[in-house]
């Protein structure tokens, strides 16, 4: 009988299996995770264009003049005008939109959601080619829709800009990694199917009907009138609660309890939890188009499914907590636990803040304001990034059988990204209020147009501060993992990886087989 | 317009009865059983409750664990 790190006696088989687990999946997730790191630097540089474009909209409106002279000689006519148009802001927010959505936030889901899948299942990964290829093909395609949207070939859908044949690529890759997904189901170890497979599961299946049904009526075969808008905003409402947030809560399930040792305080709570998500947030949609031309009741279910949402997000916040609680003092000492418990309480944040907005007053007031934007942010940043950080810190490391070669660059990407995005929250929301109180009162003279431009600006320089701050945090990301990918970090059996040393040497001569 | 319909009706029966035929399968596979046991499954013979499995490089867990262990049996004696 060997002992682990901590001097426990062991079954060196349960940590031979999980290292042929992480061996077989090592290559496509490790690949999913680098290339979504990838876009995420090329999300954010847009992103912070886009922002500064808002205060400051002479900022990039064309190339600097003697940089035009110099690429006007040395490349084909019009590559000037094509780069100068591609730096408008109706380009690059778009683009900064997509490129953060499907080629940061989903491939990182993807890789996370693999990984967990095959830790879950207990299963070393099946088809790995499949997965790879499905990756290659998901890449090709955001590089292609980043490059049409840059181009003008947008389709002016919001969430949905890529052009038709990137969606077909889109959905295709997704399809493959669903088949799969189901594939390693079927085949997992005998025993019971864990919360977070739950979640994967019905991610896996939901995303693409999403995304599939959403083409096909806005894009392939477009129906008529208002009806666009509610399949618009029921699509791009449910992407983050049918497949960003899905994944985001299998990812804080496992790593919790996982990384401080103690199961999930309620796991009867967990379960209801899901089902309760899975019954009410397909319904959310419709409270973006208060206020619409679309039928009362359509409207007032999906406020009456807003405020239901209370159920599984107070559910979810509860178990949490109490999972977490007199283990606090853990996130000193935990990369994975600091992101993702900071994910897990943004989540609860932003569902209720979220909630809140489906009420018509509140609505009347934040919506079509800087508000909303705050919103997502503090939903797919704050919640769902932060998660996807945590699970790559635990991940990596156990796919490269390497420490984190730095710990000042995980400390600087934690409060980089922490205050960052609490700082754009924080003036998006209260400049979004007091954006929406001006436009709402249009009888107060000093009201005008220009004064509340004068007005927010301030609160939008704010928002490129904040900017600067995740970019500075997300090259420290990037710089972290490229030096571990590169071998740079100590191969060790430390506590971040946890393996028993003795135990993978002698799981080693089994990957060669797979 | 007659294909949406039809593709519309499809839908909600294939997602509806998927989601009905999930729960019956869970319940009639005792998913739903025994759940306080179940919620240690992620859990191993090496990284087993009570014991972190994460922390910065460089830092020794098994001062928290002795930690633990000595609170733990401080509450005992209590």
């Amino acid at each position: 009988m060997s002992k682990n790190l901590y001097g426990t006696p062991t079954d060196s088989t349960d940590a031979q299996e999980r290292a042929l687990v992480d061996a077989s999946c090592r290559i496509p997730v490790l690949l999913f995770i680098a290339s979504s790191v990838f876009w995420l630097l090329v999300g954010t540089v847009f992103g912070l264009i886009a922002s500064i474009k808002l205060h400051n909209p002479h900022f990039l409106i064309e190339l600097p003049r003697w940089f035009a002279l110099y690429l006007d000689k040395f490349s084909p006519d019009g590559t000037v005008d094509f780069i100068n148009a591609m730096l408008t802001f109706g380009r690059v927010r778009p683009a900064h939109l997509n490129i953060v959505a499907y080629g940061w936030a989903s491939a990182s889901a993807l890789g996370v959601a693999i990984w967990l899948m095959a830790r879950l299942c207990r299963a070393p990964l099946r088809f790995p080619a499949l997965v790879t290829a499905a990756m290659v093909l998901w890449n090709i395609a955001i590089a292609i829709g980043t490059i049409a949207i840059l181009g003008g070939k947008s389709t002016s859908i919001e969430w949905l800009e890529f052009p038709s044949y990137v969606s077909i690529m889109l959905f295709v890759s997704y399809a493959l990694i669903s088949i799969w997904g189901v594939n390693m189901f079927v085949h997992r170890k005998p025993g019971h199917v864990y919360v977070s497979q739950w979640y994967i599961m019905a991610a896996l299946f939901w995303f693409p009907w999403l995304y599939g049904t959403a083409n096909l009526l806005l894009i392939f075969a477009p129906i008529q009138g208002s009806s666009q808008a509610i399949v618009n905003w029921w699509y791009g409402h449910n992407a983050l609660g049918l497949w960003f947030t899905p994944i985001g809560l299998a990812a804080a399930y496992y790593f919790i309890p996982k990384v401080i040792g103690r199961p999930v305080h309620s796991y009867y709570l967990s379960a209801f939890g899901f089902w309760a998500l899975a019954l009410f947030y397909s319904w959310n949609g419709g409270h973006h188009l208060i206020g619409g031309p679309l039928p009362a009741w359509l409207i007032t279910s999906s406020i009456v499914a807003s405020l239901m949402m209370f159920v599984p997000v107070l559910v979810t916040a509860i178990n949490h907590h109490m999972t977490m609680k007199g283990n606090f003092h853990m996130l000193h000492y935990s990369p994975t636990l600091r992101f993702v418990v900071f994910g897990a309480m943004s989540y609860t944040l932003a569902s209720l803040q979220g909630s809140s907005m489906a009420f018509r007053s509140w609505n009347s007031l934040t919506h079509f304001t800087h508000y909303t934007i705050g919103h997502s942010h503090l939903g797919l940043y704050a919640f769902f990034t932060m998660i996807m950080f945590g699970s790559i810190y635990y991940i990596v490391p156990r796919l490269t059988r390497r420490e984190w070669p730095s710990i000042t660059l995980i400390k600087i990407h934690f409060w980089g990204s922490a205050y960052g995005i609490i700082l754009m929250v924080l003036v998006l929301s209260v400049g979004g209020v007091v954006q929406g109180w001006m436009m709402n009162n249009p009888q107060i003279p000093q009201n005008t147009f220009e004064n509340i431009l004068k007005i927010t600006n301030p609160y939008l320089f704010a928002r490129s501060l904040s900017g600067a701050l995740l970019m500075v945090a997300h090259i420290a990301f990037a710089l972290n993992l490229t030096l571990i990918l590169l071998g740079w970090g100590k191969k060790t059996g430390g506590p971040t990886l946890f393996n028993q040393l003795e135990a993978s040497e002698e799981a080693k001569p089994k990957e060669s087989t797979l | 317009m007659v294909l949406y319909y039809i593709l519309m009706l499809v839908s909600l029966v294939v997602l509806g009865g998927s989601a009905v035929y999930a729960l019956y399968w869970a319940a009639s596979h005792g998913q739903f059983k025994k759940m306080e046991q179940n919620a240690t499954t992620i859990f191993d013979s090496d990284e087993p409750v009570g014991e972190p499995t994460d922390a910065f490089p460089g830092i020794d867990l098994k001062k928290e664990i002795e930690h633990r262990a000595k609170a733990k049996e401080k509450s005992k004696k209590v």
